[in-house]
């Protein structure tokens, strides 16, 4: 029987490209592709703590541009435009997954964790894209899910027709559906247990997401090793490193909602210590969609500064901007600050306004669940910025001055911030009249990116019937009005001023390490803080953020006296103003207005920069 | 200058106090004229340059004699201490070492240690007293006109510190001297909250931000702020029920509640004989006075805040917190310090909400829009403030709402009161109060 079925019968598309379960060893495992089989890209210079101050791009292959005329964008097309991300000075692509698989979850449905999906291009493209963006100083990172495969993957058909086989135990299989009660089902829509019986194999196998996606057996040593032996497949080729999905999951124990648990902990460090070891400078970026104070858990142990992942995004942040702006009130922001932890020395957050998925409410604390809902309980403006999928200009209802100071609190508050392809140009989205904009719709936001006035946005040469999704073509987003070609053309458009503030944010450490004061002020809609970082040469960089949450112009008197006798320089001009004195320092802001100033000591003559 | 022996400084203070004193924003006095100011008693706190002097003057006016507190220096040309950050340094310093100076006596709570060696900061918004900020950690704040004993914001503060009240700034010191025999408190350090907002800028702004909606609703924009008005009154009502916890609480009897209609009634008849547009309420308000006596059960009387609105309470991130336990600074000490219901204080919110609301439109032309919109916004933060006082209430306050006669007859007191201010300061202001007490008593009171 095992002679008839082959491993890799479920996987389409990879007949003519090395992929795993071609072929079956005399041991009886499957034979997978090797790193050495392919060539290696050269890395950026080594620098330990790159990813504290990157600037992150996520951007969708599919999305981007297609090189080869087939309507689907592909490695080849996302490296043929990496001149452009260069020029707006992105430091790190963040690639969600572009492995092969079913696409019956966007991609997280893995089949092959060593195989490209074969729209996108092959293992070769993806060393070219890694090269083209190492010789820019462009670091690529991608999404890695480890708690569970598709059920198309070899292991997966493997371990089901064969329970003895050295697969048989590489998922979580039981004879009944009843263990790990405690376990809450994620997806409450779809699913209606963690448990789905195989009719093949005769046994129920656990599966945290969709039921299509089980997961593997993290207590087995041998999924472990594979794992790890995979991190080390794609960091061979050249890549720097992972945004780590679904983390919270990988272990079950019973009596507990199995998350969190302290092996999960204990695999993770396993990965770091594998990159600390064997591949240093590259990263590990932990996707737990939870509680600053719990996510923390996930940089591991702060005395020697962080033993788990490097990054982590910062979730509640988001939805806090957008609430502290409808409130015309900084509190939403203050407080989410002022509960977020220290973490490690060696550790970032990661901070977004949007991105290709949003912040579900089922995954934060019911308290916090409760203060949404009573804070966005009646108005439908404010529902449409959590929980759904919509980009950030239509959000903010195309207000270029809200754009602007959205994005001037992306740049400077602490994290590194993660912009997301075309909201540089202020990309609409594709929110169909009398759509449920609660459950959304996940394309909405993964529209060709719009280059050009010309067929197809400039995305593709195909006919527009084969586009993967229709360019967008109202008449205020509509690509011929909308792309970055018109933009680049014009000094005053978002995208150079988008350039140019990412310019300002990196001439100064300070907004990527500085620590973080709230300044507090005597006026509720006014957000001002301080970043400050001591240079390596002694001297302090301190930076002072001041942002009008409202839209009516506003007075802020902030107290400065520890900067007595400095000078504030205005980042963007370099005008400098009055010099701090014995009052309080007044600003007065214009509507949804920012300023960002260098604090420039009494007695240092050096230049402003 | 070169004053340098302390008792001269005083003697040249005090001959040119008459025509500094009276211009001192927190001078109380400023409706009649001073008659004479004598030195009550001197304290020397520094005796070399810069020399520092706190000194106690009795000011005599027609029908009063009051004591005022001043901090003296030769540094500066008005002599005012407190705005010299060098000077003022020392009084933190004199209470962290738990300092006594010739009977002025410098403490810090028990378990309390401070930080030293901060400059002082005066802070530039007050009215009654004089503050000042020491780094961004604490706050003292003089009293400038002085009641002899403790005062009720220590004592106050106090017992809610020792039953743990998360909605206080923390009290850390005190600065007590003798005055005609009595221990007066003359000083109070506290936590600051450098992150602070008052809850009227927090209000003000969400009413600014619905009156410049033009097709929205109270309960539809961006800028709504029941969810804080409701977190507001669960602040408020955890406050009282810590204050009853610390200090205890009485019920009322009917001969109690007889006497309080009695003074709202006086109060009604005075303010009336000044202001005549308030005649036409009269009959209403008379009748909603002695509907207060009409209450079901017995009213709990214990020490509450006193002189409760949205200036007297703080936004932080950790949530609100309530100021001042001074009491009105206008009434006399045996009255800010008698048992009270605690719905005068809730009567003190709902007004002040009323006030927030209304406040963009005093003195423009009447716009029929933006007048629904502000009573919308009064409507819905103050049921919004209710409601959450409701959930936190200790039972022997309970729900507000079930005392409806009681707490109305709160408001259009309070509301009375307002009248005879904004007649005699600020009449353009008159009719926030006037129309409130039409409404309130057109529509009778909250009964649930």
């Amino acid at each position: 029987m095992q002679e008839e079925a082959r491993p890799d019968a479920a996987l389409v598309g990879l007949e003519n490209v090395p992929h795993t379960g071609e072929a079956i060893g005399a041991d009886g495992l499957l034979v997978e592709p090797q790193a050495e089989d392919f060539r290696s890209a050269k890395l950026v210079p080594r620098e330990r703590d790159w990813f504290k101050g990157a600037v992150f791009y996520e951007v969708l292959v599919r999305a981007f541009s297609d090189s080869n005329g087939d309507g689907t964008g592909d490695l080849r097309g996302l490296a043929s435009r990496l001149d452009y991300l260069e020029w707006l000075g992105v430091d790190c692509l963040w690639l969600p997954p572009f492995y092969a698989s079913p696409l019956r979850d966007g991609g997280y449905d893995i089949s092959d964790f060593r195989a490209v999906l074969p729209e996108f291009g092959s293992v070769e493209d993806f060393v070219y894209l890694l090269d083209e963006a190492h010789r820019r100083g462009i670091r690529v990172i991608t999404d890695l899910v480890l708690n569970h495969t598709s059920d198309a993957h070899p292991w997966f058909q493997q371990s089901r027709i064969d329970p003895d086989g050295p697969y048989g135990d590489y998922y979580v299989w039981s004879d009944d559906d009843q263990r790990y009660a405690d376990a809450r089902i994620i997806f409450v829509d779809t699913e209606s247990s963690n448990w789905t019986y195989d009719p093949v194999r005769g046994q129920f196998y656990w599966h945290r997401f969709f039921s299509h996606q089980p997961d593997l057996n993290f207590e087995n040593p041998h999924v472990q090793e594979a794992m790890l032996d995979t991190l080390r497949f794609w960091l061979d080729l050249g890549i720097d490193g992972f945004r780590l999905d679904a983390v919270p999951y990988l272990f079950e124990a019973e009596g507990t909602n199995c998350e969190n648990l302290p092996r999960t902990h204990d695999f993770l460090k396993r990965c770091r210590k594998v990159v600390d070891d064997e591949y240093p400078g590259r990263v590990l970026l932990a996707e737990a969609n939870q509680w600053p104070s719990d996510v923390v858990e996930y940089f591991g142990n702060a005395e020697v500064g962080g033993d788990e992942c490097h990054m982590a995004f910062h979730f509640p942040l988001m939805p806090r901007i957008f609430m502290a702006v409808r409130r015309e009130s900084r509190f939403p922001i203050s407080e989410i600050l002022a509960q977020t932890p220290q973490i490690p020395d060696g550790c970032q957050w990661g901070i977004f306004l949007r991105n290709h998925d949003e912040l579900t409410l089922e995954m934060v604390t019911d308290e916090e669940r409760d203060y949404m809902y009573a804070e966005y309980a009646k108005d439908p403006r404010m529902k449409a910025n959590i929980g759904i999928r919509r980009r950030l200009a239509p959000l903010l209802e195309n207000d270029r001055n809200q754009q602007e100071l959205f994005t001037a609190m992306l740049l400077s508050l602490p994290g590194s911030p993660v912009l997301y392809y075309g909201d540089e140009i202020g990309m609409g989205d594709k929110i169909g009249m009398g759509d449920n904009i609660w459950l959304g719709d996940r394309d909405a936001v993964r529209t060709p990116m719009q280059w050009t006035p010309d067929r197809n946005a400039g995305f593709s040469s195909c006919d527009p019937g084969r586009i993967y999704l229709p360019v967008i073509m109202d008449p205020v987003y509509g690509y011929q009005a909308l792309n970055v070609e018109a933009q680049l053309n014009n000094q005053s458009s978002l995208l150079h001023w988008t350039r140019r503030m990412i310019e300002v944010r990196k001439q100064h450490h300070a907004f990527a390490e500085g620590d973080f004061t709230d300044l507090g002020g005597s006026n509720p809609s006014v957000l001002a803080y301080r970043r400050r970082w001591l240079r390596p040469d002694g001297h302090e960089d301190v930076v002072l953020c001041v942002n009008n949450l409202s839209r009516f112009p506003q007075p802020v008197e902030l107290d400065l006296s520890e900067h007595h006798s400095s000078r504030p320089v205005e980042l963007t001009g370099g005008v400098v103003f009055p010099t701090v004195g014995d009052l309080p320092y007044l600003l007065t802001l214009p509507g949804h207005g920012f300023y960002w100033f260098q604090l420039v000591e009494a007695g240092d003559d050096s230049e402003p920069r | 200058m070169d004053v340098t022996e302390p008792h001269d400084l005083v003697d040249k203070v005090m001959a040119e106090l008459p025509e500094w004193l009276p211009a001192q924003r927190w001078f109380g006095g400023k409706d009649r004229p001073v008659t004479s100011i004598r030195p009550l008693r001197a304290v020397v706190l520094r005796s070399e340059e810069p020399v520092l002097v706190h000194l106690v003057v009795e000011v005599a006016q027609p029908d009063r004699q009051e004591p005022y507190q001043l901090l003296i220096t030769d540094h500066v040309d008005n002599y005012d201490a407190t705005q010299v950050p060098e000077l003022t340094g020392a009084l933190l310093d004199l209470i962290a070492e738990g300092a006594e100076v010739d009977g002025l006596r410098f403490a810090h709570e028990p378990d309390v240690e401070l930080q030293t060696g901060l400059r002082g900061r005066p802070i530039t918004s007050e009215q009654s007293n004089t503050s000042i900020v020491f780094g961004s950690q604490y706050i003292l704040k003089l009293f400038r006109k002085l009641t002899y004993g403790d005062n009720p914001d220590l004592v106050l503060h106090r017992a809610l510190r020792q039953v743990g009240c998360e909605h206080i700034a923390q009290p850390l010191g005190s600065i007590t001297g003798r005055l005609d025999g009595h221990t007066t408190t003359v000083g109070m350090l506290q936590q600051f909250m450098p992150d602070a907002v008052d809850g009227w800028a927090m209000a003000t702004t969400s009413v600014r931000d619905l009156m410049a909606e033009a097709d929205l609703h109270a309960d539809e924009v961006g800028g709504d702020f029941a969810g804080e008005a409701q977190r507001l009154g669960q602040a408020v009502a955890s406050v009282h029920a810590d204050l009853e916890r610390a200090l205890g609480t009485q019920s009322a009897n009917a001969e109690n509640i007889e006497r309080t209609v009695r003074a709202m009634v006086s109060r009604l008849d005075a303010v009336v004989a000044s202001v005549p547009e308030l005649r036409p309420y009269v009959p209403a308000l008379r009748e909603a006075f002695e509907q207060a006596k009409e209450t079901p059960d017995a009213v709990a009387v214990q020490h509450i805040h006193g002189d409760l609105h949205l200036g007297q309470v703080l936004r932080t991130v950790q949530g609100w917190l309530l100021i001042d336990f001074e009491g009105e600074p206008g009434s006399p000490i045996a009255e800010r310090v008698e048992l009270r219901s605690p719905l005068r204080d809730v009567a003190g919110m709902l007004r002040s909400f009323d006030y927030a609301a209304h406040q963009l439109l005093v003195g423009q032309p009447e716009d029929h829009q933006l007048t629904v919109r502000a009573l919308e916004w009064s409507r819905r933060n103050r049921a919004a403030f209710t409601e959450g006082y409701a959930e936190a209430a200790s039972e022997s306050v309970g729900d507000p709402r079930k005392r409806g006669y009681l707490l109305r007859a709160f408001e259009l007191d309070k509301a009375v009161y307002e009248v005879a201010y904004e007649h005699a300061n600020r009449p353009e202001w008159l009719t926030v109060p006037l129309s409130s007490i039409a409404r309130i008593t057109g529509e009778g009171a909250v009964q649930s």
